[in-house]
């Protein structure tokens, strides 16, 4: 039998593709196997507000660096009427959000929505900061202070022992409450901390010490005003560190780098920021991605990450159904459940997504007993069969309306998740369950409903478990073990457990006369 | 019986389940380009009939409404005539009419149908409703079986009918079908038809099932099943085997109904026949089949396979039973 041969090799071969790419994210690159729940994922909204006079319109604004070491996904955007772009700057490695508009007019919003993983004193460095590694010349206005500067950084060498404390001495100098005078002449006139911080970053890079001012957030508390502050980072004697000129936060969240603000708008006026955090103990958070190896061929190429969000969203969704379908496999070769239609129980499933178990059943049930009746009221009709099932469907959607208008009157959100329910599938299940009851028996048609709707109801669960979608999101290699077992499947040969049953009197011992 | 009692008894019986016929039988033995010639029932009729097997005689084919036109005279038959959907499957869509009666037509059980509602019934046909996929479908109308009343105390209203599963061209397994008040004149078994399976050396009934239980007496007669020698048996075997070289289908059951005048005929073809007559026969298809698989039918005529099927019937059902085959 070499058909059986040949399925179980190409299903073999399938599952181990499969098995090995999934086991090369999750042991070669520490690829989270189920979504992280021990880290805090903040939602980030960066609110823009401005008046406009008829002039042209352009507003920058910073926008959380994506960087090997961390994601930044789930970004939302609300522009308006305003063109959108997205920019990375070439020195810092920012992202910047562009918005432009000619003529607009009275008060305008913008908004900007993004999910993101607090980050602690020991979340490493991005690898890029060592990469500024080039000596910079300090920009001096005369000799004197040239001179000046040298002398004081050569009093600090001297008293440092290495240049871990080398750098500790510069920045207790540089942030002392009583600043010398030849410091205080280097200070870079920018607001707040940032000259100083600014001067330490010259002073370190000087020194051949990798540094940068990052500004971001701290994350302390849900806030609807947040301020941004800025801080240090830079890496000594390999280790990754950070110094915060004010305050001593825990986590926090660096979102551009460099002195620049963070907003910055043409032809307007009243600019007014807001910045509101929220902490969020989500159990989907897909952005764990350590995506400290993303150059391997299969993180690229097995990822999703590339696609806009809505895309990726539907993509969430579409990598869940071949489970349920797996599910459905396994029912019917193995269990032997019948059901109304080959893969309508998924699809029923599917629907619950938008309805959720209970509700959905109900609904499911509501309309099939409501299009049943109205089935075998226009049997008496004498009906042909398209027109029929095309009457059908309009009263299925007329019930669906109704039952949506009621259930808002009376105050529930049932009927205003009805959407997308399947009504096709709805009039097919109503048709072939209608033939069944009538060509072979009430009881058969219940019951053959019935079991689709258990198939629905563990496809449901299945595929709307977040464990799953999380798994089949960042793994969709898994896809191809799925169809390795379905391929085996396929050739299974055995008995079905609803069989063993229904066999019970040819498995008795004959007795022949 | 424990389950685990129950599925070693189903393996030292060779019971067979719907995956493996499906894996096994269907898709090794039927290639797909085949099944269109059972499918089709018109088909069907023409193929048995080039071969002179016999079959019921078709009135008429109705493609489209505009054959319409044609339904009353087709249906105006002193005998009767049976409507069926040329691609329907598992006897869904069946209609038997007994005669034209005051005001209509009379049905199997005795009821009135008007001529409106058997138009009905055939525009359904046409439209697909009784068709595999609901692809749009033909009606045939033939000449109504008056069948022989050899099994007249065994059966309640309806045609009762011979199906002879055929492996390769051998016969190895038959039952009689009996309609049942429940399966309202149908001798499907999944519609409440009892199955009585046969002595295949001798065409004699032996213990009866209906819905997947054994019963020994007609649930609505009550008349013993056994013991009830079915004429013309030669004859039919040779039918079943001889569909097989028409057909080229490896695996197939072929539905043979007795006409108290024509004798045995042959109803129709089906290339996924049921499991059931597993329970009819209180005894698994992998025995009967193992044997024919291994061996190369091709050179043998229609009465060696017939032979063939016999000896094998004998030795799986006369000997003591062997262990798991």
């Amino acid at each position: 039998m070499s058909g059986q041969l040949h399925t179980r090799l190409l299903s073999l071969v399938l599952v181990l593709i499969g098995l090995g790419i999934f086991a090369h994210k999750a042991i070669n690159h520490n690829y989270p196997l189920v979504p992280d729940q021990t880290r805090t994922v903040w939602n980030l909204e960066v609110y823009i507000e401005f008046a406009a006079d008829n002039r042209p319109v352009r507003v920058e604004a910073f926008l959380p660096a994506r960087s090997e070491i961390r994601d930044v996904r789930e970004e939302q955007f609300y522009s308006g009427p305003f063109g959108l772009r997205i920019i990375r700057t070439a020195e810092n490695r920012n992202r910047k959000a562009i918005w432009t508009y000619r003529y607009p007019e009275g008060p305008k919003v913008l908004r900007y929505r993004t999910s993101l993983i607090e980050e602690n004193r020991q979340t490493p460095l991005p690898a890029e900061l060592y990469e500024q590694t080039e000596r910079i010349d300090l920009p001096f206005e005369s000799n004197l202070e040239r001179q000046a500067f040298i002398v004081w950084l050569s009093n600090l060498r001297r008293q440092s022992a290495d240049e871990e404390s080398l750098v500790e001495l510069t920045l207790q100098e540089i942030f002392s409450a009583n600043l010398s005078d030849e410091v205080a002449a280097l200070i870079p006139p920018l607001p707040g901390y940032l000259g100083r911080l600014e001067l330490a970053r010259q002073v370190l890079q000087s020194q051949g010490v990798p540094a940068r001012v990052a500004n971001g957030v701290y994350l302390d508390d849900a806030r609807r005003r947040a301020d941004t502050t800025s801080w240090l980072e830079y890496h000594v004697a390999d280790r990754d560190r950070r110094y915060f000129p004010s305050g001593n936060p825990t986590r926090f969240f660096p979102i551009w780098y460099g002195t620049e603000e963070l907003v910055e708008a043409d032809g307007t006026s009243e600019l007014s920021t807001q910045i509101s955090l929220q902490p969020l103990r989500l159990a989907a958070s897909s952005m764990v991605l350590d995506a400290a190896d993303n150059n391997d061929v299969f993180l690229r190429l097995f990822t999703f990450d590339g696609l806009p969000l809505t895309t990726q969203l539907v993509y969430r969704v579409l990598l869940t159904i071949p489970v349920g379908i797996l599910l459905l496999v396994f029912l019917r070769q193995f269990v032997g459940l019948q059901t109304l239609g080959t893969f309508m129980p998924v699809l029923i499933g599917i629907a619950f997504r938008e309805t959720a178990l209970l509700t959905g059943l109900i609904l499911f049930i509501v309309l099939i007993t409501l299009g049943l009746a109205m089935r075998f009221y226009l049997e008496r009709l004498k009906l042909l069969l398209v027109p029929r099932l095309a009457v059908v469907l309009t009263f299925i959607v007329l019930c669906m309306a109704g039952i949506t208008i009621f259930m808002a009157d009376s105050g529930q959100r049932i009927g205003l998740s009805i959407s997308l329910f399947p009504m096709v599938i709805l009039t097919m299940t109503i048709e072939r369950m209608s033939i069944v009851w009538e060509e072979y028996s009430p009881s058969e048609a219940i019951k053959q409903g019935l079991g689709s709707l258990a198939v629905a109801s563990v496809a449901y669960l299945a595929m709307s478990n977040p464990n799953v979608e999380y798994l089949m999101f960042n793994f969709p290699e898994l896809l191809l073990v799925i169809m390795g077992l379905c391929l085996m499947m396929g050739r299974y040969m055995g008995m079905r457990l609803s069989e063993i049953s229904r066999f019970r009197h040819a498995a008795e011992k004959n007795v022949d006369p | 019986m424990s389950i685990l009692d129950r599925i070693i008894g189903l393996r030292r019986n060779g019971v067979m389940g719907l995956n493996e016929r499906n894996v096994r039988l269907v898709a090794e033995l039927n290639p797909r380009r085949l099944m269109r010639l059972v499918n089709d029932k018109s088909v069907t009729k023409q193929l048995a009939q080039e071969a002179n097997i016999p079959c019921p005689e078709l009135i008429g084919l109705i493609r489209g409404s505009f054959g319409m036109r044609n339904l009353k005279d087709m249906l105006d038959r002193e005998h009767g005539v049976a409507i069926k959907p040329a691609n329907g499957s598992q006897g869904n869509g069946i209609l038997v009419i007994m005669g034209p009666m005051k005001g209509g037509y009379r049905l199997a059980n005795g009821r009135r149908i008007l001529f409106e509602d058997l138009r009905f019934h055939v525009m359904n046909i046409l439209s697909g409703m009784y068709s595999l996929g609901g692809l749009p479908d033909a009606a045939l109308i033939e000449e109504r079986v008056r069948f022989a009343g050899v099994f007249d105390q065994v059966s309640f209203k309806g045609v009762p009918d011979i199906r002879i599963i055929v492996v390769k061209g051998v016969p190895i397994l038959a039952m009689l079908r009996l309609p049942t008040a429940d399966s309202d004149g149908k001798a499907n078994l999944h519609k409440g038809g009892v199955g009585v399976g046969l002595d295949l050396t001798t065409g004699v009934t032996r213990d009866g099932m209906q819905y997947d239980a054994i019963i020994d007496t007609h649930p609505d007669t009550a008349n013993s099943l056994s013991g009830i020698q079915v004429p013309h048996w030669d004859e039919m075997l040779m039918m079943a085997t001889r569909a097989y070289e028409v057909t080229g289908l490896g695996y197939l059951g072929a539905d043979i109904v007795i006409d108290a005048e024509k004798g045995p005929l042959l109803l129709e073809l089906n290339a996924r026949p049921g499991l059931a007559i597993q329970i009819a026969n209180r005894h698994g298809l992998r025995p009967h089949i193992e044997p024919v698989l291994n061996t190369d039918t091709s050179q043998m005529d229609a009465a060696e396979r017939i032979a063939f099927g016999q000896e094998i019937y004998r030795s799986v059902h006369t000997e003591p039973q062997p262990e798991a085959a």
